[in-house]
């Protein structure tokens, strides 16, 4: 492009290939564009002196075909109100990370042991996946009526909201699409009568059970739906149910006793378990950290709307680039501290005490009976119900 | 009397600088004695082989009697926070020797670099790992530090969930777990309210002196704070300026902010 007064080579910085490319351009709007070595004597001649640029910015156009254009994919960058609300919901957000421990009221689960709980823990995720359907959804039921019953209800509200909405997609999507698939994946059972057995009496057996337009819900979308969504929302829930009434210490203390066989073939259960007791002290100081970046951020009062692109992104990078630095931070004070407190690098010989009530009490036992209750329900129902 | 010499990210090991520990047996006068102690940290250019030597301890000597809290002030950069790690052994000095009292603990200025466990009683005891105690010593040596600090109905709260204070009694309160002698304390006070920097002080007064003879050295910037010392320590620039008599230093100081409003 050329000057429009002297025909000097103007400032511009396209690149000439490719979909997208960058430019510096100026902000306000020129009716034509002039060099910078520009002499011509007509700027002089009509007294008027072209306001100087006040700030240059650096912005993306990303053009489809070299015209120009700019591609749908930048509408969803976070740009200007998006970026500052994204900052903003994340200054918002609660400092403590999902499922903490809630030590008051102080209830039923409380008092059980956590080598019980983590025993439950294995049964439910087991369970959903190798017994009846009606076992399945009287898992779910439990586990919400138990959830209602032992977490304050601004907890349990907010925990089986999300959990139920997400086993909900679930179960919708699988039910739906389980017999949408190829079926180069299917199972190829040849039929009884070429394989040589009996005819099953087949009265009032449907295999479609739900026709709803072009989606239809199968006897085999049902049982792969139930099966997902009722493992997702057992493992999830029985997992927040487990975190919040039982300290960081009673759980290492279990997951210790399970793993104390392994020591015996060599693996380092003294420093698992530091590593893991250290992760959830970290966890709780890196949502602090990702929160007070954010708040500088927005405490500073940026003008998103007046910021490019690559303005915006910088912004980002640096926040992202913040929170790690003093993450590492943290991590080196945290290092110092531990070696004054004369932890010495060597985790069996620096002891950790967990003050858990390790006697086993009439809750465990109820506890435990429950659970083998279950197992053998859940066998049963395997066995007699079709 | 122990000795130990500790090789620490010092730039210039000197066979001339050590750091004596006493031992709880030994009758010596004072819980920390720092002589002509001096710290520098050397930067390496990247190009050619010219190192910079940078001073941060010039010359200092110090000597907080048994049984007392003293203060260590001076402004900012001036050297407070690397002679407390020399103290506390995380640093070695360039040159001079340290005799600190045996068993001495260290609390952070940010409290979140202190704690490391998850919940109050588990980092309270996490220094009692290395000693060889029983569940039940255990128990009760976290229970009296936590009633000593004010903190014993938070044993199983989780930590984040604790107030800045809060955070910085437990870490109080697991330096006096480890029943130490020497309490060595970096700007306890700075992210602290009025009412939660008095409960520190508090928890601070009532260990000192006892059958054990704790004491303490504490690094501050609060000129209110002087009162309940015993005696203080003024730096600047590298160098102890003054030390002894609280109201001594605090006319220093005193006198030292009018002739800076003057100027």
């Amino acid at each position: 492009m050329s000057c429009k007064l002297c025909s000097s080579p103007t400032v511009s910085f396209l690149s000439d290939s490719g979909r997208t490319s960058i430019r510096q351009s100026f902000r306000y709007q020129v009716p034509f564009v002039i060099s910078p070595l520009c002499t011509s004597s007509r700027l002089s001649w009509s007294g008027k002196v072209p306001k100087p640029p006040k700030r240059r910015s650096l912005g993306i156009l990303a053009m489809a075909q070299g015209n120009g254009e700019r591609e749908k994919w930048l509408m969803w960058l976070p740009r200007g109100p998006v970026a500052e609300r994204v900052f903003r919901l994340i200054a918002g957000a609660m400092s403590s990370p999902v499922g903490q421990y809630v030590s008051s009221p102080v209830t039923f689960l409380h008092v059980v042991d956590s080598r019980v709980k983590l025993a439950w823990l294995l049964a439910l995720v087991v369970l959903p996946s190798r017994s009846h359907i009606v076992m399945r959804f009287g898992l779910v039921a439990f586990l919400a009526v138990m959830s209602v019953w032992v977490l304050p209800k601004d907890v349990w509200t907010d925990q089986l909201g999300r959990v139920t909405l997400l086993s909900g997609i679930l179960f919708l999507m699988l039910g739906f699409g389980s017999d949408s698939a190829p079926p180069l994946v299917q199972l190829r059972t040849p039929p009884p009568s070429l394989m040589g057995l009996p005819e099953l009496p087949l009265s009032g057996y449907s295999y479609s059970i739900l026709k709803l337009g072009p989606l239809q819900l199968t006897r085999k979308g049902l049982s792969v739906a139930s099966t997902s969504a009722c493992l997702s929302f057992t493992i999830f829930q029985s997992a927040s149910l487990c975190l919040t009434t039982t300290t960081p210490e009673q759980l290492a203390y279990a997951l210790q006793w399970f793993m104390i066989p392994l020591k015996f073939v060599g693996v380092p259960v003294a420093e698992i378990i530091l590593t893991l007791l250290l992760s959830l002290r970290f966890i709780s100081i890196v949502f602090d950290e990702v929160r007070n970046a954010a708040m500088a951020i927005v405490s500073r009062r940026i003008k998103w709307e007046q910021l490019t692109v690559m303005e915006t992104l910088d912004i980002f990078i640096m926040y992202v680039r913040r929170i790690f630095a003093n993450i590492f931070k943290h991590a080196e004070q945290i290092t110092q501290a531990m070696i004054v407190r004369g932890f010495r690098g060597d985790s069996n010989i620096h002891k950790i005490y967990f003050f858990s009530n390790t006697s086993f009490g009439i809750a465990d036992m109820i506890s435990l009976l429950g659970l083998l209750g279950l197992i053998g329900a859940s066998i049963v129902s395997e066995q007699i119900l079709v | 009397m122990i000795k130990a010499n500790f090789v620490g990210s010092c730039c210039h090991p000197s066979p001339r600088s050590r750091v004596i520990c006493a031992g709880g047996d030994c009758n010596i006068k004072y819980a920390i004695q720092g002589q002509n102690l001096s710290y520098s940290v050397t930067v390496k250019k990247l190009i050619g082989v010219q190192k910079m030597v940078f001073p941060i301890l010039k010359d200092c000597s110090l000597h907080v009697p048994v049984g007392q809290l003293w203060m260590l002030l001076g402004p900012n950069g001036c050297g407070k926070s690397t002679l407390l790690k020399i103290l506390a052994g995380l640093l070695n000095p360039t040159s001079g020797n340290v005799i600190v009292r045996k068993p001495r603990s260290f609390v952070f200025q940010n409290p979140d670099h202190q704690v490391v466990m998850p919940t109050v009683e588990a980092d309270v005891s996490f220094g009692l790992g290395k000693l060889n105690l029983t569940a039940d010593e255990v128990r009760a040596r976290v229970e009296k530090a936590l009633k000593t600090v004010g903190m014993s109905e938070y044993l199983q709260r989780p930590v984040q969930t604790l107030s800045g204070g809060q955070k910085q009694r437990v870490a109080i309160a697991g330096a006096l777990a480890e029943s130490c002698k020497v309490l060595l304390l970096d700007e306890l006070t700075t992210f602290l309210d009025e009412t939660d920097q008095m409960g520190v002080v508090e928890a601070i007064r009532n260990c000192l002196g006892g059958p054990d003879q704790v004491s303490a050295l504490w690094v501050t910037h609060r000129l209110e704070e002087l009162k309940y010392a015993d005696g203080a320590i003024y730096m600047e620039d590298g160098r102890v300026i003054m030390d002894g008599d609280v109201s001594n230093v605090a006319h220093l100081i005193s006198r030292k902010q009018a002739d800076y409003l003057a100027s």
